[in-house]
């Protein structure tokens, strides 16, 4: 037995000697045997070197860490469902709900959290506050798989949301609300001392731009990403009078969900007196029908400009609508624009939007990009077509599919590599 | 954990078998030189999986048990065999 191992050994002691290679090369069937026995070993050596230097960048450089999990939330994201792999190699998590006081009301916390221990190395646990927007979104099956899919990288998931929200509203008071559950997931064991990210979509992108600003977290936020806002309210306002945006300057039709009237509507009559308002909110509320003519004549010339902008009904008088709004809304949406605050932010803005959003145009997502390369603020845009508004279309084409797989694997990996 | 020990183990036995073929092994092994590699490849994978759950968390655990347990299957055989034989001849001086 020990003599045939010691025989089985010998072509590869010969082949380990060169200059014996060139001797034999000449004689008998050694030369033909040779290559192959030298190319196995060789082949295996540098797959085990691409092992060794695929697992030490996953696990410890930034670079691969963030690659490793934007390869597993891609299939989370564009499935809306928890993959397999990462469910064997997720961490445990767990789903708590708590509230936070903030000056103007109460902020309602989802967390999704790793249940194991914080681990040794540090970054190796990370966090990101999510504000899904209006309306409650809680229960939202793609934004609870988005949550459970982060918590399982390793990622601490703070879904936010507040009274003013739920009730289909937005109000720039409740930026303070942001910065206290931002504050709130700063103190998460684990985290303390890293830099943050905070998501936003829809109308939650101006709330969270106003946090992104305030001297109170503004150098722990490691990035903003805004999915599918808006960068000034007035401007979109003007799209929705008109049914149209200007996009590389054509005009381009855009009609919006009933939906979104029922959000502006809510926003541009908070200043109104209380009849005016109650009677415009409910035209755009769910089964409100069209003033009368004789409604129309009785409200007043502010809360008609409101009314005509919002119904779409006068296209060609935008402008004038526009100068017609109460310094009160004016101001309001002054107050409610992210472009009132760009300056002030430090965090690299990452922006999404989908093409065909039919809840608010991608104009003004191209318009934030273009204001932030004017005053060089570090950005990146991606314009997308597989969302519906900002949750994944079922059934998309394979060729959509990889395109903008590929779009959203880049700004993934981009996004998560700011605090990987 | 058990999957993901399991996996590990699977990974271990993949990198050993990998390491055999390469001939990571050092001369001195004469019998069953590929058992050897595989068991070491396993444990190892194993080892440093629970290792990586403690230093990086479960989610980069695999990708640490990874490049861990080809480094020692790598290094480990030749290494202990070269001390094997500093020790030896230490002992015969």
């Amino acid at each position: 037995m020990h003599r045939n191992d010691a025989q089985a050994n010998q072509p590869s002691l010969v082949s380990a000697v060169p200059t014996n290679n060139a001797t034999t090369s000449t004689s008998g069937s050694l030369p033909r045997a040779k290559p192959r026995r030298r190319f196995i070993p060789l082949a295996t050596r540098c797959l085990l070197g691409i092992l060794f230097l695929f697992g030490l960048l996953c696990s410890l450089s930034p670079w691969g860490r963030a690659f490793a999990r934007s390869t597993v939330l891609l299939p989370a994201l564009i499935t809306a469902s928890e993959p397999a792999p990462l469910q064997v190699i997720g961490e445990p998590i767990r789903h708590t709900q708590t509230t936070l006081p903030f000056q103007d009301g109460t902020v309602y916390l989802d967390i999704y959290a790793p249940t194991t221990p914080v681990p040794l190395l540090p970054h190796a646990r990370n966090g990101i506050l999510i504000l899904p927007g209006v309306g409650d979104q809680r229960q939202d099956p793609q934004l609870v798989n988005l949550s459970q899919s982060l918590a399982r990288a390793g990622i601490v998931t703070f879904d936010m949301t507040t009274d003013t929200l739920i009730d289909n509203d937005v109000d720039a008071a409740d930026s303070d609300g942001v910065v206290q559950a931002f504050q709130t997931l700063a103190r998460w064991p684990g985290l303390a001392g890293q830099h943050l990210g905070i998501m936003s979509f829809s109308a939650g992108v101006p709330l969270v731009c106003f946090a992104a600003a305030d001297p109170r977290i503004r150098d722990d936020v490691a990035y903003v990403t805004a999915f599918g806002g808006y960068f000034n309210t007035a401007d979109a306002l003007k799209i929705v009078g008109r049914r149209a945006m200007i996009v590389d300057g054509k005009l381009l039709p855009w009609h919006p969900v009933p939906y979104t009237l029922q959000v502006l509507a809510n926003v541009v009559t908070r200043t109104l007196p209380f009849d005016e308002q109650t009677s415009i909110r409910s035209v755009f509320a769910p089964g409100g029908t069209p003033l009368s003519s004789q409604s129309l004549a009785q409200l007043s010339p502010g809360g008609r400009a409101i009314y005509q902008l919002l119904m779409g009904s006068e296209p060609t008088k935008v402008d004038a609508n526009m100068a017609a709004l109460p310094p009160a809304v004016q101001a309001e949406l002054a107050e409610l624009s992210p472009s009132r605050v760009i300056n002030q932010i430090r965090a690299p803005i990452f922006l999404f939007h989908d093409r065909d959003d039919a809840f608010l145009p991608f104009a003004e997502s191209r318009d934030f990009a273009a204001a932030l390369t004017r005053i060089h603020h570090e950005h990146d845009y991606v314009e997308f077509h597989i969302f519906d508004h900002v949750e994944i279309q079922s059934h998309l084409q394979l060729a959509q599919l990889l395109t903008d797989g590929t779009h959203l694997f880049g700004a993934l990996n981009r996004v998560l590599q700011l605090n990987s | 954990m058990l999957v993901l020990s399991l996996l590990w183990l699977f990974i271990g036995l993949f990198i050993g078998s990998l390491a055999w073929l390469a001939r990571c092994y050092p001369p001195s092994w004469q019998r069953l030189r590929w058992l050897r590699m595989l068991v070491l490849g396993a444990l190892v994978a194993l080892a440093s999986g629970w290792l990586g759950v403690l230093l990086t968390g479960r989610f980069f655990a695999t990708a640490l048990a990874l490049w861990m347990t080809v480094l020692c299957v790598a290094v480990l055989p030749r290494s202990s065999h070269r001390l094997y034989e500093r020790l030896h001849f230490k002992s015969h001086v």
